[in-house]
């Protein structure tokens, strides 16, 4: 019964909802509302809840065993404050919560982010080559994408955009296509499998 | 520490982009066919019209996002449409919040008759779909805490049949989730201020007409900004990602060029 129960749960909702997204009636609309607004905030606050337990615990464990410690002392740190500032100060306008978001958050994200330029540099120096035909492709490919997002393509050639175009419009969104029809069927059959009971690893092992 | 090839490379790249950066021009860019249709879109709708705009960024793209978002702000508000703001990810919620304000500002737009913001909703199929049934349940209160009710340019909006689309501004794939929940479930028309790294994610959205219009990167914000005849961020960065761009062709040469002489080098020893 352990497994049963929330099989049966599972496949009941799913089942349900599958049926109510392509319904107009009144009724589904009623569904909708009550599982999407209430049921699955609900689920999502818990799951938050337990996300910031466990991530809590883990740290503070390691804080303990003396493990890269300046650096988990920051993780938590940024964890309670946040929360802390927006409930004793609120989070809008000029609050200090805001602050937090726009001096610290934002810029340190940025630059994380702006990282990826230095590995783009990297590898393009050091890992671009045209060492097969396919690998000369994806260069070219690249090397064309690169110039029609600057000015540069315009510069050269006045058909230059037509031909990035065409990169974009056949060759890869060909590929694309077939990614996105291929994640769309195995998506219809894992949930199918997992609704019907077929599918049973989500609820772990026996032990 | 001895300096190596990947660390001068990595100086060439800061110096090339301080340099154009601090030169300040602004190159004039031609727009593409997917700028000008999401223009004519926008330019099509009569002043008062609804529109939802979703900020759905986080706060590591708002170099690249903010340019987009500020062109179709600077659009949508100077030709009087007015705007529901709301965000699936917790962080594009201030950003917007402070994105719509500032523009306001520009224009002289009223918070809650002009344009409104709701704020964050998690789960965002569950946002998205909640919406499609009621808006004033899914928020009962603005970002500000307002009361659905109170604020004028929300009478009379329901749910998305009473807005003329969504305007996803996005820098990952949650536009999808409203291509394939509001558009697909509800009928909504969606387009998309998208960065450059998810163009390629939406054209087959795109060419399908699921996704009406879609302007991506810093070069589609520079187009835009070329066609709003507003200068904005995305003119003033296009020269240094250019040069940003010619640099990194450069290495892959250099670096094919090395690759090639040793691999001759080997075969000849």
């Amino acid at each position: 019964m352990r497994r049963r129960f929330p099989q049966i749960v599972c496949g009941l909702f799913g089942f349900t909802l599958f049926a109510v997204y392509f319904s107009g009636h009144p009724i589904a609309g009623a569904i909708n509302e009550t599982v999407l607004r209430g049921y699955w905030q609900i689920i999502f606050a818990f799951a938050l809840l337990v996300g910031v337990v466990s991530f809590a615990r883990f740290n503070l464990g390691a804080i303990a065993r003396g493990s890269d410690r300046p650096y988990r002392i920051a993780s938590l740190v940024g964890l309670f404050s946040m929360p802390f500032l927006a409930l004793v100060w609120g989070i809008k306008g000029d609050s200090p919560f805001i602050w937090v978001f726009d001096y610290v958050q934002v810029p340190m994200q940025s630059t994380v982010f702006a990282l990826l330029a230095f590995f783009v540099a990297s590898a393009s120096l050091r890992g671009f080559r045209a060492r097969s035909v396919p690998a000369t492709v994806l260069l070219v490919s690249a090397l064309l994408t690169l110039i029609s997002r600057s000015d540069l393509g315009d510069v050269l050639f006045a058909e230059f955009s037509d031909v990035a175009e065409w990169v974009r419009d056949a060759p890869s969104m060909a590929a694309r296509r077939a990614i996105l029809i291929g994640i769309g069927l195995g998506s219809l059959t894992t949930s199918l499998r997992v609704l019907l009971g077929l599918e049973r690893t989500w609820l772990g092992s026996d032990s | 520490m001895r300096l190596q090839g990947r660390h001068w490379a990595f100086l060439g790249l800061i110096a090339v982009v301080t340099v154009t950066m601090l030169l300040g021009i602004r190159p004039a860019v031609v727009p593409s066919a997917d700028t000008e249709r999401m223009y004519g879109y926008l330019d099509s709708l009569p002043a008062g019209t609804v529109l939802m705009v979703s900020f759905d960024h986080e706060a590591s793209s708002l170099p690249e996002i903010a340019p987009l978002a500020q062109a179709f702000l600077r659009h949508a508000m100077s030709r009087g449409l007015r705007l529901i703001g709301v965000s699936l990810l917790a962080e594009g919620t201030g950003i917007g919040y402070r994105l719509m304000s500032q523009t306001a500002d520009e224009y002289g737009l009223k918070y809650g008759t002009d344009y409104v913001h709701l704020g964050f909703k998690p789960q965002y199929i569950a946002a998205i779909l909640s919406m499609g049934e009621s808006l004033s349940k899914t928020y009962p209160e603005d970002y500000s805490g307002n009361e659905y009710g109170a604020l004028p340019l929300l009478s009379g909006i329901s749910n998305y049949d009473d807005v003329a689309g969504v305007v996803s501004i996005a820098d990952g794939s949650l536009t999808t989730h409203w291509i394939e929940y509001a558009g697909a479930r509800y009928g909504v028309r969606v387009s998309a201020f998208v960065t450059a790294a998810m163009v390629t994610t939406y054209d087959p959205y795109l060419a399908s007409g699921q996704m009406y219009a879609m302007v991506g990167g810093l070069r589609g914000a520079a187009e835009y900004e070329g066609l709003i005849e507003i200068g904005g961020s995305g003119t003033r960065a296009m020269l240094a990602q250019t040069a940003a761009h010619v640099y990194v062709i450069l290495l892959i040469i250099i670096g094919n060029v090395i690759y090639f002489r040793l691999r001759s080098k080997r075969r000849e020893a």
